[in-house]
């Protein structure tokens, strides 16, 4: 009895409060995953899938996948898209909301407004940038073309290198919002105080902009360039609706390549060790994101 | 470090509200659950129609039995697909008090997916209408029951059954058939002075004809999946080279033939991100003067496009004249009840059902002696009849899903330009190779 009223002193009772959310996350998020790391070491097909005779071949899958072209193909794509698509948003968003931060009529309406590509459901951006990138019937070659930058159409989705240019493209339309609002918020946790004493010290614009502005939004710019990572690094409906990986596989990403294997060729084994890859990624980059905020909420 | 913490407050309610708009909107989610409401919108008037029927029934014989549920999955968006299904169910439900048939619509991007799981699940309906090349896949997983002596298949087409025919057991029935061919805007090919084309050469110097403006010669679905092989097969068949004999010379051909079309500007490169949804449309609005498309267009064309002047004829030929043999097979699931499925498609492919579900659907049927009086002297449909002698089944082979992922793969590369036809063709074989032993 007194060990239990012990338990309950302090800190502990935290834990059972935190316990139906363990119990759900065990369930619906360490079930899974353990099941699908258990799937990639075996041979599962659509041939023994219901009739069992499961067999172990442990990293078999993986030895064939780091040997597959495509798999290489996506995980740089996947890498290259993030990046990309991180560093052009991140620069937009951030312009955008230092603009917007400035005290003007419509300063706070536009910013709402320019949320909304945030807030349309991914599949229909997708399909709105298939429109517009389209060779013959897109409005971008028509604009390009009546302006005199070019003289052809240009084949944007048909081509590997410009089917990713595009791919990236929309994805950056997305993300700007995203960065945006976080930034802004940040800047408005800055205190006015510090600027004006910067004013009187005689600091010029840029001055104020590296040494008070992006100090103190230190922990916004880490959080926004991790959670983004994270947003970026596991597109799928994007990519599944604009090239579904193609043409010619130039544009598979490691979702798109998974949902492929698994779900159109039925070789679950191999399409769940490329969602591990992805997931040994994600967990990299979310230790990161872990150990930044419970940092920052230590000082 | 209260600042922080806002900004860490603010920043998982941005979070939270982008993982909700993420789950909301997806609209492959949102089309689920619209069928879902449909199908159960359906189940009720359904049930409650079988339970007005099984009161009837019970009084009748003071009936001590109840209708056993036998359930279908299928994957027509079309609403005259499934309006026609529907009545065929109703009908039987109807007509008879031993089992009550329901009917679920499944996306058919999410077709396979949901079958896979179901099997592992055990969560599987007792009948299933499927996409034919995909019989054998799933036959191979074991979920099918064997037909063999229970269904008589003598007077169907001889392809049809073979797409359901594993090592000579029957593994379900064929629905309905379409094949390929080629439509062309008659008045087109008259102000440029042409002829439908018979053979490649012809296609390639009619298209070239044809292509000017916003208009090309020729279009079809060249997609990187078995939507795209289905559309390239005829070609590669054409030649004399099998599905399995993409390095052969009939492979580099007909990829040749292909990267010809495209670089002369013949053929929009497009096609290969055009459904054959997609190239209907290029069709019907004057942009493509030739289109390779199957039967089960004409119902919209025609309400689409009633003053387009268009006709049917064979798919031009290299060596021999081919196509490709597409539609729906019925297949019982094996540990499903299988008595009341049996029962259901009896039913259900009777000369009187056929002929009217065909005819809503525009399909042919694959019952031989049904599809030669199903159609007027002056039916467009016709020439899909005379094109279905030269159709073939793609496989039936348990891994076909690879192979076509092989051959799709190649013509990307030889239209895109990414492999010259020979490399394609060579790559294509060795990936074939590995999976047909």
């Amino acid at each position: 009895m007194k060990k239990v009223k012990k338990f309950f002193q302090y800190d502990n009772i935290g834990l059972l409060f935190a316990f139906p959310a363990f119990l759900y996350m065990l369930v619906f998020v360490g079930y899974p995953i353990i099941s699908n790391i258990i799937l990639s070491f075996q041979d599962v097909t659509m041939k023994n899938l219901v009739r069992g005779e499961k067999h172990f071949i442990w990293l078999q899958n993986y030895a064939e996948l780091v040997r597959d072209s495509v798999f290489k193909k996506a995980f740089f794509n996947t890498l290259l898209f993030t990046v990309c698509c991180l560093a052009i948003q991140f620069v937009i968003g951030f312009a955008l909301a230092v603009f917007f931060n400035k005290d003007f009529k419509v300063a706070k309406p536009v910013r709402g407004l320019l949320m909304m590509p945030w807030m349309i459901p991914i599949t229909i951006t997708a399909l709105i940038f298939k429109f517009i990138f389209a060779t013959d019937v897109g409005i971008l070659n028509y604009i390009l073309k009546s302006i005199g930058i070019i003289s052809k159409n240009v084949e944007w989705l048909t081509q590997p290198d410009t089917a990713m240019a595009a791919l990236i493209c929309a994805n950056v339309w997305i993300g700007i919002p995203f960065n945006m609002i976080l930034i802004s918020t940040g800047l408005t946790t800055i205190p006015k105080e510090l600027y004006e004493s910067a004013s009187i010290d005689g600091a010029n614009k840029l001055q104020t902009f590296i040494k008070i502005t992006l100090p103190m939004l230190r922990s916004t710019i880490e959080s926004v360039l991790i959670l983004g990572f994270i947003y970026t690094f596991k597109v799928y409906d994007l990519v599944y609706v604009m090239t579904s990986g193609g043409p010619v596989n130039s544009t598979h990403m490691l979702s798109t390549y998974s949902y492929k294997l698994s779900f159109e060729m039925f070789q679950y084994s191999k399409g769940s060790a490329v969602a591990n890859a992805l997931l040994v990624v994600l967990l990299i980059v979310g230790s990161f994101y872990i150990r930044t905020t419970t940092k920052g909420e230590e000082t | 470090m209260k600042l922080k913490r806002l900004t860490a407050c603010i920043t998982a309610a941005v979070i939270t509200a982008g993982i909700m708009a993420g789950c909301g909107n997806s609209q492959s989610a949102e089309s689920t659950t619209k069928a879902e409401n449909t199908t159960k919108t359906e189940s009720t008037t359904k049930a409650e129609e079988s339970n007005k029927t099984e009161a009837a029934n019970k009084e009748a014989d003071n009936g001590n039995q109840e209708a056993e549920k036998v359930t279908i999955w299928y994957y027509w968006e079309t609403e005259g697909h499934q309006v026609a299904l529907d009545k065929v169910i109703t009908d039987y439900n109807g007509q008879q008090s031993n089992y009550e048939v329901t009917a679920k619509y499944v996306p058919f991007a999410d077709f396979k997916k949901q079958l896979s799981i179901g099997a592992s699940a055990s969560e599987l309906p007792d009948m299933v209408i499927i996409d034919s090349p995909d019989h054998a896949s799933y036959a191979s997983m074991g979920i099918f029951a064997d037909l063999t002596g229970k269904f008589d298949v003598n007077q169907y087409y001889e392809g049809a059954v073979n797409s359901c025919t594993i090592d000579g057991a029957l593994y379900g029935v064929p629905f309905g058939v379409n094949c390929l061919s080629l439509y062309y805007n008659a008045d087109m090919l008259e102000a440029a002075g042409c002829t439908p084309p018979t053979t490649w050469d012809e296609t390639l110097e009619t298209a070239k004809k044809l292509t000017k403006d916003n208009v090309t010669g020729l279009a079809f679905c060249c997609l990187q999946n078995e939507e795209g092989t289905f559309n390239f097969t005829p070609w590669l068949w054409s030649t004399g080279a099998t599905s399995y004999e993409m390095g052969s010379e009939g492979g580099i051909k007909a990829l040749t033939f292909l990267k010809n079309m495209v670089e002369s500007g013949a053929m929009s490169k497009e096609c290969i991100n055009w459904t054959q949804g997609d190239v209907m449309n290029q069709f019907i609005s004057g942009n493509a003067a030739m289109m390779v498309n199957g039967p089960w267009q004409i119902p919209t064309m025609q309400s689409e496009a009633p003053d387009l002047n268009w006709g049917v004829t064979l798919i031009p030929k290299d060596a021999e004249y081919a196509s490709v043999l597409g539609g729906e097979n019925y297949a019982v699931i094996a540990d499903g009840n299988e008595a009341g499925a049996l029962s259901f498609l009896e039913y259900a492919t009777a000369e009187e059902q056929v002929k009217f579900m065909m005819n809503s659907f525009g399909y042919i049927s694959a019952d031989q002696s049904i599809a030669e009086n199903q159609f007027e002297a002056d039916s467009p449909y016709l020439p899909f009849v005379e094109q279905l002698k030269y159709a073939q089944p793609r496989g039936p082979l348990a891994d076909w899903p690879s192979v076509s992922d092989a051959i799709s793969l190649a013509f990307n590369k030889a239209m895109t330009g990414t492999a010259t036809p020979e490399e394609a063709a060579a790559e294509a074989q060795t990936t074939i190779d590995g999976i047909v032993k």
